[in-house]
């Protein structure tokens, strides 16, 4: 089952977004965890400190004859200043209350509340001191520690309570937890910061795959030659492989349409030599024949490898030695013409695409120029917007009429008869620019005749 | 006249064989491209017909091999690969004319005797300047034995520097004798020929003077005898 489309993050945000909910978890649950107990050693340290404080209250009481209880001579300060948040309280059971017989000057004239439920807990564990949270006389939040015990000569159980305002341990509490939260927020930024460090590092060999595939594409480099790690060393293997296939087949597809037409070009010569050397009816038939098979051969010759090659244009060419070796080529073909043919091109000008189809391209469209022009070619190329190039081609001749411009694109057609050449130039120009997404495009030259002018894909320098 | 006709098909051979015995040529048949190197590399031909698909060793390979031992007899290329890029190769090894097959004799004919004529023309004498060669009859260079390729307008560049090598020519000269008179005369132009012909001889063989224009420097302590 596929999930919908709405949300596919990428491989750098599952991993980070994985860790960083786990990073979170674990540190929530940790901050809570230490707070908690933070707080529970605090209150523990303040119970015995409490504890502590009934027990020498009990130590220090007497009782009289009368069977009045004594408080201790008062020690601590604090519990004589009212409202201090220091008190105790010595007090006796009354019903399921307490009444009290002495207390801190500090609590004025208000009393320390019994344990939440009564007097069960103390009664459960006389002379052990039982805590609990209260309100005070100043509305503070108290501890409390309460303690029923008996004292000689005393019938009547005494209850020994000490109290102090929990204020303070709240304070540090709250404090710590403050701290907790900023050091454990401050610490995730940071787990998350360095897994998204290890994401990026980590599936570093992939964007270089990529950067590398798409070289490949572009055909900056024809392999993928980069050192991978094991899990990435087979794709690349494979890739490689797919690279290399590729061009085996198309390579394959050519050298033999290659060799078909070229095998056919030998006997047709010997045939069209022999029907001339016996003229006749049948010589005339065969000539006739013989040439329109050539026509034919060269044809589809073209056309094949045009099509087994728009489909890989990996390669790329350099724009200027082409024109060069062409212009060589040409000038020493119509040296009696005395041809002159005057390139110019940018050093780093490069054609997305294989030599041998610039070269054909630009040499039918020059050929051309020196066919049907006269004595002088002007051949320009530059790079146009957007990874474009555009090269010009121009001559002196006599040029075209609007209404034929039209016409010379179209297969085998001839304009001058009386040129040689076998009037497919043009048109194999035009399959094999459109194979490359090109286009060709006909007009008039300020030197008076053709001006063709072809717009080709360009590589980067 | 003596004509090389390296060709390996039979057929093909024997009509051309006789074609040219009927157009008055004395003709030597090679059947492969051993026979066909060792024939031009001894023998006083006028002209070699050469078919590109030999067996041993390739056509291109041979007139490879003339051209760098410095032979310049006229060669036409024959073949059945009539692509740019094949026919860019021939001539790059130093062809002078090229025919794909199939073919009517009598074009063949024609392009022979066009490259017969040129080849008789004119006998200037060949330029030297330490290391370059230039041959105006074949309109060939070549540095320290190796072929240049060059285009027209290059090859007249170095032809006009050559004629007056050590001293100095001035952009305006330049550009008219480069250029016809009906060509836009523009001298900044001059820089791209120099440009590339530096790139093609040897960058320090053409000194800028500044202000004045350029000149061809003569290597010293090198003689070249034509």
């Amino acid at each position: 089952m596929k999930l919908p489309r709405l949300w596919r993050p990428s491989l750098a945000w599952r991993l980070v977004l994985l860790a960083a909910c786990w990073s979170v978890f674990v540190l929530a649950v940790s901050g809570v965890v230490q707070t908690a107990l933070f707080h529970q050693a605090s209150v523990m340290r303040f119970d015995d400190d409490l504890r502590e404080d009934a027990e020498s209250l009990f130590a220090g009481s007497s009782v009289d004859d009368q069977g009045r209880v004594a408080a201790p001579p008062l020690t601590d300060p604090a519990a004589t200043r009212a409202y201090s948040g220091t008190y105790w309280e010595i007090a006796e059971p009354n019903g399921a209350g307490i009444r009290w017989m002495q207390r801190s000057r500090s609590l004025w004239d208000s009393e320390l509340a019994p344990p939440p439920d009564g007097l069960n807990s103390l009664r459960a564990k006389p002379g052990t001191p039982v805590f609990y949270n209260s309100i005070g006389p100043a509305h503070e939040p108290l501890r409390v520690a309460a303690m029923l015990t008996h004292l000689p000569g005393r019938a009547t159980p005494v209850i020994f309570m000490t109290a102090e305002d929990l204020t303070p341990v709240e304070t540090s509490a709250h404090r710590f937890a403050i701290e907790t939260i900023i050091g454990l927020v401050v610490l995730g930024a940071g787990l998350i910061l360095l897994v998204f460090i290890q994401v990026r590092v980590g599936l570093g060999p992939l964007f270089a795959l990529e950067r590398e595939v798409a070289d490949v594409r572009t055909g900056r480099a024809d392999r993928v030659a980069g050192d991978y790690p094991s899990e990435l060393e087979p794709l690349a293997a494979e890739l490689n492989a797919l690279v290399a296939h590729d061009q085996e087949v198309v390579e394959r597809q050519r050298t033999h349409v290659g060799n078909l037409a070229h095998a056919l070009k030998t006997p047709l010569s010997v045939m069209l030599t022999e029907s001339e050397r016996h003229p006749g009816p049948l010589a005339d038939i065969v000539a006739v024949q013989a040439d329109a098979m050539k026509g034919h051969v060269d044809h589809h010759l073209r056309r094949a490898r045009a099509a087994a090659r728009s489909q890989s244009p990996r390669e790329r060419t350099a724009v200027a030695p082409v024109l060069d070796e062409l212009a060589h080529a040409l000038e020493r073909i119509f040296r009696d013409e005395q041809v002159t043919i005057d390139w110019r091109c940018p050093d780093g000008l490069y054609f997305q695409g294989e030599r041998q189809d610039l070269l054909e391209m630009v040499g039918n469209v020059l050929e051309n120029a020196c066919k049907y022009g006269g004595r002088r070619v002007r051949a320009q190329a530059r790079a146009t917007l957007g990874q474009r190039l555009s090269l010009t081609v121009e001559d002196d001749g006599p040029g075209l009429p609007d209404d034929q411009l039209a016409e010379v694109l179209k297969r085998g057609e001839r304009l001058d008869e009386s040129a040689p050449g076998a009037g497919l130039g043009l048109s194999i120009v035009d399959e094999l620019t459109s194979a490359y997404g090109g286009t060709v495009a006909l007009g008039a030259s300020t030197l008076g005749g053709l001006k063709v002018t072809l717009d080709l894909p360009a590589a980067e320098a | 006249m003596r004509i090389l006709l390296a060709e390996d098909d039979p057929d093909l051979s024997r009509q051309l064989k006789q074609a040219l015995g009927d157009a008055d040529y004395a003709v030597d048949h090679a059947a492969d491209g051993e026979e066909a190197h060792f024939l031009g590399d001894t023998e006083p031909y006028d002209a070699v017909i050469l078919d590109l698909g030999l067996p041993k060793i390739d056509g291109v390979s041979v007139l490879e091999r003339w051209r760098r031992d410095g032979k310049q007899i006229p060669v036409l290329i024959l073949t059945a690969r009539g692509a740019w890029s094949e026919k860019v190769a021939g001539f790059d090894a130093g062809a002078d004319d090229y025919l794909t097959k199939p073919f009517h004799t009598e074009e063949l004919l024609a392009r022979l005797r066009a490259l017969l004529r040129r080849s008789a023309g004119h006998a200037a004498a060949t330029l030297s300047c330490g290391g370059l060669r230039l041959d105006p009859r074949a309109a060939r260079a070549s540095v320290n034995g190796e072929p240049l390729r060059l285009t027209s307008l290059e090859y007249r560049l170095l032809h006009y520097l050559m004629m007056h090598q050590g001293r100095v020519i001035s952009r305006t000269e330049l550009v008219e004798h480069l250029y016809d008179q009906d060509f836009d005369r523009d001298s900044n132009t001059i820089e791209v020929f120099v440009g590339r012909v530096r790139k093609k001889i040897g960058a320090d063989r053409i000194e800028t003077v500044r202000g004045l224009g350029y000149r061809l420097i003569p290597l010293e302590g090198e003689t070249e005898s034509a």
